[in-house]
């Protein structure tokens, strides 16, 4: 009993040292593999910044008077604007958009100051180059927050009658890349247990060593673990080499326990594994097994799962989607325990989603492969 | 030429024998095309509220109101204990509290100026301004409200306010799809003449087939061509393919010129289908080619302007993006999409495109005929 079993794990131990080579030879893939999420961690650090930086104003100052040169150099003063003359004729607009030398125009009428005095609503014109929605939609709110500092300023009375003091938990400089290193981890494993595995696979089928291996005296299930099991350590290690790039250089603080997210990760490995042997399944050829896992995991994962776009803001349809995809859950799991230090208690709701999918995901997926096998 | 012609009819042979293959071709644009058409706003939105009112005033409640009148906040609980909020923080049940002080309606009409306090879960540090910018315009516009209401001190009659007409051009309902879809059709052009181009010029090599061509009276140039000829043309399918769904089924308006589009867009194809051929000559497998391509990808898109602005980078990776074709194309094709821009406009964006096509296209076959000779 004790002989057969150390067969049992000689046998696996022999696939995974295969497969482990395997990997080994290819240094390419390998170092595309540590690259990837390095450069991608540092892009996604510096680079990503949804909040707009500075914005092309182009002012026409039809007034050219006390009242229109002071909210001019209310804008002047605001961080956001850049303001630069507007030469020609009003129609020329388009033109300027077009030569996307401005993205919004301010129209100050002549009577400008009369107004002031006179009115009590002083329409402004502002055409906006909206063709970038959501860059519109802010130029929009940094415009009526200068507008309404003018009037803070010549509104004497006007002072609001409370004050708003806004408390920064977790990450008080709100500091983006604080939120990217555990995406970074969720995208970058399921790409490696989904996408590599599937591959790994494919390939045997499509160059004809299944069928050595199925004729060799070995297990389904050995062929499986065989395989997975490199994968499942490669996952872990550059996982951590996220992690120790997040902490050490972008200084990304780890409140949490870090058994608790080595456990939890290890669960997600599980369910991205057991994706990648489904795909296996289905796929002909290594091509085939590529795409398929672009679209199924790396493209949802990277769009679906709140890895950047909040899911709340989504369409009903794709928040139900969302649902069904692992990160979405595991996202939550590693950015609780890393970035506000949550219990288990606290993600019991997604930790047991996450085992009931990937319950569900190996019966099926191991059903599947051993039923190709014995075709 | 008939030499080419043949060589085409293999390589279209050998695509449609894999009918996954061509189904994936088809379907993975459409996929696309949906979630990320939908998927991608920065808008913030039904941001989880709690709520703690020690005050239960009147006021108080009238500014509870404000905020679940918005689609912008979910009011998701009440609590009157801090610590609840921190437990909801960590377990993502909230993200958001408000605090209303105990005798915050008193001190209101005394004029002491009392505080509220928002707290925010920062973790998400994009969200977490934009919401508080939602809120603070809330409470100003609460404020403004309760202060030039006539019970109170401040007398509308005295004030002369500049209010804002903003004119939204080329886009006046804000869908983001109007930007972001024409955004896809880059991707599209970008991903599939490359990783097919490079997996099916590596695949010839894998299983050795491409040494049986070579030793054919076919010339170098002639399997090349060959060979790229029908991913040129699978690309312009997918081009129109994709461009039929934007306009039909997401109603996206195209003011520019078809035209102009097709011509830019076979410039652009240069590059792809070039690094494509780049990708092939230094990589063995097609695992290999795939990641690399991949690899190539990923930068290109984050470099591209498609959902991080690019003015919104710090200035050395703003200048790190004329490195890179897709920003050109993304800019041209937007433009024409939304715009209607001319020729005139774009030859700023039109001629380091062509440039890096034409470097990259000629770079790659020379690597390419070194390698196979």
């Amino acid at each position: 009993m004790k002989r057969k079993l150390s067969i049992k794990h000689s046998m696996i131990v022999s696939i995974a040292r295969k497969e482990f080579l395997h990997i080994i030879h290819d240094p390419r893939t390998l170092t595309i593999l540590f690259l990837m999420p390095i450069l991608q961690l540092t892009m996604f650090g510096y680079a990503l910044n949804l909040e707009i930086q500075r914005v092309d104003m182009a002012v026409v100052d039809y007034a050219n008077s006390t009242g229109s040169r002071e909210i001019v150099e209310q804008f002047n003063g605001s961080k956001f604007f850049h303001l630069l003359p507007y030469e020609g004729e009003l129609d020329q607009v388009d033109q300027m958009f077009k030569a996307r030398r401005a993205k919004v125009v301010m129209i100050i009428p002549y009577d400008f100051d009369r107004q002031l005095l006179r009115d009590r609503q002083i329409p402004l014109q502002f055409i906006i180059d909206a063709s970038d929605a959501n860059a519109a939609t802010l130029i929009r709110n940094y415009c009526s927050q200068v507008v309404n500092d003018f009037n803070q300023v010549h509104n004497q009375k006007l002072p609001l009658p409370f004050d708003l003091r806004p408390t920064i938990f977790f990450n008080p400089d709100m500091k983006s890349t604080y939120f990217f290193v555990p995406g970074l981890i969720a995208l970058l494993l399921i790409m490696i247990s989904a996408l590599l595995t599937s591959i790994t696979i494919t390939r045997e089928k499509e160059t004809g060593t299944m069928e050595q291996i199925l004729v060799s005296p070995v297990r389904p299930y050995q062929i499986i673990l065989g395989k997975v099991i490199p994968y499942v350590l490669l996952g872990l290690l550059i996982a951590a080499v996220i992690l120790l790039i997040g902490i050490f250089l972008f200084k990304v603080p780890f409140i949490g326990s870090l058994p608790l997210l080595t456990l939890l990760t290890l669960l997600y490995i599980v369910t991205a594994l057991s994706l990648g042997l489904m795909i296996s399944t289905i796929a002909k050829t290594q091509q085939v097994a590529m795409m398929i896992a672009l679209v199924a995991t790396l493209l949802p994962t990277f769009m679906l799962s709140g890895f950047i776009f909040p899911i709340p803001s989504m369409p009903i349809v794709l928040q139900y989607i969302s649902y069904i995809i692992p990160a979405r859950f595991y996202l939550l799991i590693a950015r609780g325990i890393i970035l506000k230090g949550s219990t288990f208690y606290n993600l019991l709701a997604p930790t047991l989603i996450l085992l009931l999918m990937s319950v569900i995901l190996i019966t099926v997926a191991v059903r599947r492969f051993s039923l190709n096998l014995e075709k | 030429m008939r030499r080419i012609l043949f060589m085409m009819r293999k390589e279209f042979l050998q695509i449609f024998r894999d009918p996954p293959m061509i189904g994936i071709i088809f379907m993975v644009p459409l996929v696309q095309l949906f979630v990320l058409a939908y998927a991608i706003t920065t808008d913030v939105k039904h941001i989880k509220l709690t709520i703690m009112d020690f005050d239960k005033s009147y006021v108080s409640r009238q500014i509870e109101d404000a905020f679940s009148h918005t689609e912008r906040f979910d009011v998701v609980s009440y609590t009157s204990d801090v610590r609840v909020i921190d437990q909801q923080m960590r377990a993502w049940e909230t993200q958001m509290a408000l605090v209303i002080p105990a005798n915050f309606s008193r001190d209101l009409r005394r004029g002491l100026n009392p505080q509220i306090q928002v707290v925010v879960d920062g973790v998400d540090g994009n969200s977490a301004g934009v919401a508080l910018g939602y809120a603070q315009q809330i409470l100003a516009d609460y404020g403004l409200s309760w202060a030039t209401s006539p019970r109170h001190f401040l007398v509308a009659r005295d004030m002369h306010l500049v209010t804002m007409w903003p004119r939204m051009w080329y886009n006046p309902n804000l869908d983001s799809k109007e930007y972001m879809v024409p955004g896809i059709v880059v991707i599209l052009l970008t991903i599939i003449p490359m990783m097919l181009s490079a997996m099916s010029l590596v695949k010839e090599k894998e299983i050795g087939t491409l040494e049986q061509l070579m030793v054919t009276p076919l010339r170098k140039h002639q399997l090349l061509l060959g060979k790229l000829i029908p991913f040129l043309i699978l690309s312009y399918f997918e081009l129109a393919l994709v461009m039929a769904f934007a306009i039909v089924v997401f109603q996206i308006s195209m003011i520019g010129s078809y035209t102009l589009l097709a011509a830019l867009s076979l410039l652009y194809l240069f590059t792809t289908i070039g690094l494509g051929i780049f990708v092939s000559t230094f990589t063995g497998s097609q695992q290999q080619a795939m990641f690399f391509s991949w690899f190539f990808m990923v930068f290109m898109l984050l470099m591209s302007g498609f959902f991080i602005p690019i003015e919104n980078m710090p200035k050395s990776l703003q200048a790190l993006t004329y490195l890179n074709p897709m920003r050109y194309f993304m800019y041209i094709i937007r433009d024409i999409f939304e715009k209607g821009s001319s020729i005139r406009f774009l030859w700023r964006d039109v001629i380091p495109m062509t440039a890096f096509g034409l470097i990259i296209i000629s770079s790659g076959v020379i690597k390419f005929r070194k390698r196979i000779s």
